[in-house]
């Protein structure tokens, strides 16, 4: 079976349109007045954490390459190349896209990678360049693996997941306000990821898609944006450092000083580090679970409107 | 694309961007009032009871205390960030009081006070 099929490194090629992008956007906010916020400090961690993504997946993406082209070895189908089998891939590899990133908030050694791109009180296309540098660390390459064993070669499948990332850069926007219904219908938006972001009670797990907002209608987790609540961008509890390797690194030091205390059992120390964020030992922290329960204690007249049913 | 390339575009991007964001004056931090550190506070602890809100003179942090609690909120860029003081020192320097919160998300902050507010929070934390 053949392994030499290459396609472009398209999110590469992706980073001048990117930062004329974000200078659009920026030139925009200032001309109008309005459509989002900029600030520094901010805009440079995220655009760091975004060098250090490229600049990991150029150290580390050995691995992953050398996991797929192992199954690749293994697997006696070969879907070829052709353009709709491209096209199936890029769907199939979106609903891969929609349950790692729903690991990614519901496990908390996969959250650990993922916190940082939620880590800004901000919402603009730098944003979308916050990303993670410790991907690998999480192992959720292997939920890539039903897709090469299907015969999908692992360059094309790389080559898809580059396109639905570059497809998200551009939904980390408030310059957009709802695009036409059909759009939204199905496809993921600012809107509909502007909800993501949010640290609302409301939005909290919520609108995991990549490209397709489909798969949270499919499996029940997709909230719309309320124009009368405005989601509040950032973390549960928001970080006081712009320090990019703290940023990173913060919530894997925090997991492994849970999982290490003294006194805990194996099943609390598994918790740590695989429980959903927020889980606790001693009930001191809260889930996502909890901070809805509490604010629907605080807001009973919220009981069954979207992100409360 | 080659390496030097990729470098040259992700360091001038960066570079461009961050520059262009400071000359328009988007690296202004928050100052707060009493009401938006109140709501700063309320918006990390929301089911927090909130005793008062002490401010600094330059609006960049308040000490907060609750019924069961205390705490800091500062500003922190264009918005601001809380932290409940359990486990924390404090380094007093001529002009600034600097809180190490054994954080590693929030490993410090420098509050600026005069010799008056000084005083005054010093004996709200000792209280606490």
């Amino acid at each position: 079976m053949t392994d030499q099929i290459t396609y472009p490194d398209v999110v590469q090629y992706a980073v001048p349109f990117f930062v004329a992008a974000v200078l659009a956007e920026m030139a925009w906010i200032v001309i109008k007045g309005r459509g989002g916020r900029y600030e520094t400090r901010d805009a440079l961690t995220s655009l760091i954490l975004g060098a250090g993504n490229v600049a990991s997946g150029i150290l580390l993406g050995f691995i992953a390459w050398g996991f797929f082209m192992f199954l690749w070895a293994l697997t006696p189908l070969n879907l070829g190349t052709s353009v709709w089998v491209v096209l199936l891939c890029f769907v199939l590899d979106d609903l891969r896209y929609y349950w790692v990133h729903r690991f990614g908030h519901r496990i908390r050694w996969v959250w650990a990678s993922h916190v940082n791109h939620h880590s800004s009180q901000h919402y603009n296309l730098t944003t979308a360049l916050r990303q993670t540098w410790t991907y690998t660390f999480t192992f959720m390459m292997v939920v890539r693996a039903p897709l090469i064993l299907l015969g999908f070669h692992p360059a094309m499948v790389l080559f898809v997941g580059g396109l639905n990332l570059i497809y998200q850069f551009w939904i980390h926007t408030e310059a957009i306000g709802r695009m036409p219904r059909w759009v939204e219908a199905i496809m993921n938006t600012p809107s509909h990821h502007r909800v993501h972001h949010g640290r609302n009670a409301r939005y909290l797990d919520a609108n995991y898609a990549g490209v397709f907002i489909v798969w949270d209608k499919l499996f029940g987790t997709f909230v719309p944006e309320l124009d009368e609540e405005k989601p509040d961008y950032g973390l549960v509890q928001n970080l006081g450092t712009f320090n990019p390797i703290r940023v990173v690194f913060h919530e894997w030091v925090g997991l492994f000083r849970d999982v290490f205390q003294s006194g805990l059992t194996l099943r609390q120390r598994f918790g740590y580090a695989f429980g959903p964020p927020g889980y606790s030992h001693d009930g001191s922290r809260d889930t996502s679970e909890t901070i809805k329960a509490k604010h629907l204690a605080r807001n009973p007249q919220d009981a069954g409107t979207p992100g409360f049913s | 694309m080659s390496l030097e390339l990729l470098l040259v575009l992700v360091v001038g991007g960066i570079s461009a961007i961050v520059l262009i964001l400071h000359l328009l004056g988007r690296s202004k931090t928050l100052v707060m009032t009493e009401e938006t550190a109140r709501a700063g506070w309320l918006r990390q602890f929301p089911d927090s009871d909130i005793a008062d809100v002490t401010l600094a003179h330059d609006g960049k942090a308040a000490l907060i205390r609750t019924t069961d609690d205390a705490g800091l909120v500062w500003s922190f860029g264009a918005d601001s960030v809380a932290r409940v003081l359990h486990d924390y020192d404090l380094q007093d320097h001529s002009k600034t009081m600097r809180f190490l919160l054994h954080d590693f998300s929030a490993p410090s902050v420098t509050v600026h006070l005069n010799d008056t507010e000084r005083q005054d929070w010093h004996s709200k934390l000792e209280a606490l």
